[in-house]
């Protein structure tokens, strides 16, 4: 009894230092880098880390284009299948939707990327007619596989908790399902679907294994930068591979690092951004 | 003139299924074809590594399986009772100012993609304390991973814990532990018990973070101390992945994968199963 204060309170202090550790430590294993290589690396087009160029850009647009392209395809997929599963089918259909949708996103990101390598793929390059198949819209499209359970499950939530009088008042108004679909369920959702989206939006953004494995990991700059059909590289694919050969202590090791760091922040612009929507909502 | 009529009166019924139909059929279709993939491979040869040689089956993969659970019971037992302390402090102690900073906390914890805790991790625990590529350290650095998760769902449970329950035990002069061990126990555990099955599973599948921290491909088989590295289901199916020009080493890949989703579906499915089972209680 007499403990359980202050070993609460030290719990709480170690965790809350641990929290503080992250973002100190990774602005100190970067700092080599930032200092010699200095912030407008953001903008460089080349990264050859045995000649010293370490152009951020190519990743950073790869990395967007990958998110966009899920975007794009799980949205509406993914809000379409709520809409369905909680309004138009039975109750037994939406359940078994739902339990589809758990088992997809309980899947390990690995199994995804296998998915990925040998089933999209094969698929991709005959369809396109491309060399392998390793390429930006792969991992769009694997990613997209991977987000639709996050925003369908956040959807259905949603969309059931629009409370029953609201319906019912629509109903009686004599609105068309249309009509209460798009005047009342959707608006009234919206604020928790838009959560979801961007939810889905940082598990995207930080995603590795799967994207590692279809994206190519080649870094250059798309030519032109729509083109989507070429390998290119990711942020977190760009870590994965190749923080196993940089070595400790080196300026490429700490490049990896600012990699790291600008993913941080990404990942904490977009929580803030829900964050503080939510709560003015 | 029915035709178009019908088309104009459920086209966006209409529209919103053809829409949602990947969603309908993907689930199945996924499982159904790493099943089929996975499933020939799965046989006591492939299990046990007899008679195989190269690409490190032929130990087989009871060692890359238990690196697996090491790593996930190792993070789970590290972070549940930080976990626990965090909510038990929440409730306790923390005024609203401290909580609303939590729980904020919390979110942007969560908001931190894995692999930048993995190089935190690589930083940290193996270069500057010289932990090495070890299982301590993959086991910390999941821990901080599942944390989040674990604690926003111990409060979650702690929270459904009706007001009054609390204030008529605090009435009769319950003091702080006997409230906890005698009031809020027996009403949260399954709450509780929900959330730590879905932090297994969550450790059992992250790869990112553990690839460079706590994994070699090979070599190991049964490590010795929390100082050694280890070989994990993940890991292995990353590398046998990518031996295109070996169809046998890319069917074990796929029947490690299957291996890896029958156990993070065991905790998941389970968790799931009890939050219903509690739902239920709850409501009846």
């Amino acid at each position: 009894m007499i403990l359980l204060k202050p070993g609460l309170y030290l719990i709480t202090s170690f965790i809350a230092l641990l929290v503080l550790a992250v973002p100190f430590f990774l602005v100190q294993a970067s700092a080599p880098f930032w200092a010699s290589a200095g912030i407008m690396v953001l903008t460089g087009t080349e990264w050859f880390p045995y000649e010293m160029l370490f152009g951020m850009l190519p990743a950073i647009i790869g990395s967007t284009w990958a998110i966009l392209i899920a975007l794009f395809i799980a949205i509406p997929c993914g809000v379409a299948t709520a809409i369905v599963t909680t309004e138009l089918v039975s109750s037994s259909l939406a359940s078994a939707t739902r339990m589809g949708m758990e088992v997809l996103a309980a899947i390990p990101s690995i199994v995804y990327g296998l998915i990925g390598l040998w089933l999209l793929l094969p698929l991709l390059q005959a369809s396109f007619d491309l060399l392998s198949g390793h390429s930006l819209l792969a991992a769009g499209l694997i990613l997209a596989l991977m987000i639709l359970p996050l925003i369908t499950l956040m959807s259905m939530d949603a969309l059931k908790l629009v409370s029953s009088t609201q319906r019912e008042a629509g109903m009686s108004l004599g609105l068309s399902w249309e009509a209460l679909l798009f005047r009342v369920l959707l608006p009234q959702a919206w604020p928790a679907i838009r959560g979801g989206i961007l939810l889905a939006m940082g598990r995207a953004l930080g995603e590795t294994m799967a994207v590692m494995l279809v994206v190519g990991s080649l870094d250059r700059m798309p030519e032109p930068i729509m083109n989507v059909l070429q390998p290119a590289q990711t942020l977190t694919s760009r870590i994965g591979r190749e923080i196993g050969e940089a070595a400790f202590g080196s300026i490429h090791f700490s490049a990896l690092m600012a990699c790291g760091l600008l993913l941080a922040l990404i990942g904490l612009s977009i929580s803030l951004f829900a964050h503080t929507r939510v709560v003015k909502a | 003139m029915m035709f178009w009529k019908a088309l104009r009166q459920y086209r966006v019924k209409g529209l919103l299924i053809l829409i949602s139909l990947p969603a309908l059929v993907l689930p199945t279709i996924s499982l159904v074809y790493i099943l089929w993939q996975g499933l020939p491979a799965l046989n006591w040869q492939t299990l046990s590594g007899e008679g195989v040689t190269g690409f490190g089956l032929e130990h087989g993969m009871f060692g890359q399986i238990w690196g697996s659970l090491l790593l996930m019971l190792g993070a789970n037992v590290l972070a549940a009772p930080a976990a626990l302390g965090l909510a038990l402090f929440f409730n306790l102690y923390a005024n609203d100012n401290t909580q609303r900073t939590i729980f904020t906390l919390l979110h942007l914890l969560q908001s931190i993609p894995p692999i930048v805790y993995g190089l935190f991790g690589l930083f940290v625990f193996v270069h500057l304390l010289h932990l090495g590529i070890s299982l301590l350290a993959g086991m910390i650095i999941l821990a901080m991973i599942i944390l989040p998760l674990l604690v926003l769902n111990a409060l979650h449970a702690l929270k459904a814990i009706s007001v009054e329950q609390t204030e008529s035990a605090r009435s009769l002069g319950l003091n702080d532990m006997q409230l906890i061990c005698r009031v809020w126990a027996p009403l949260a555990w399954p709450t509780m018990l929900t959330g730590q099955l879905l932090g297994m599973a969550r450790a059992l599948s992250e790869t990112a973070p553990i690839l460079f921290t706590a994994t070699v491909f090979s070599g190991v088989l049964w490590p010795s101390s929390i100082f050694e590295p280890v070989t994990t289901l993940q890991t292995h199916i990353f590398y046998l992945a990518q031996e295109g020009g070996n169809a046998h080493v890319v069917s074990i890949a796929w029947g490690a994968a299957t291996l890896l989703i029958a156990l993070v579906l065991l905790f998941s499915l389970t968790a799931l199963f009890l939050r219903r089972i509690d739902q239920h209680h709850r409501i009846s």
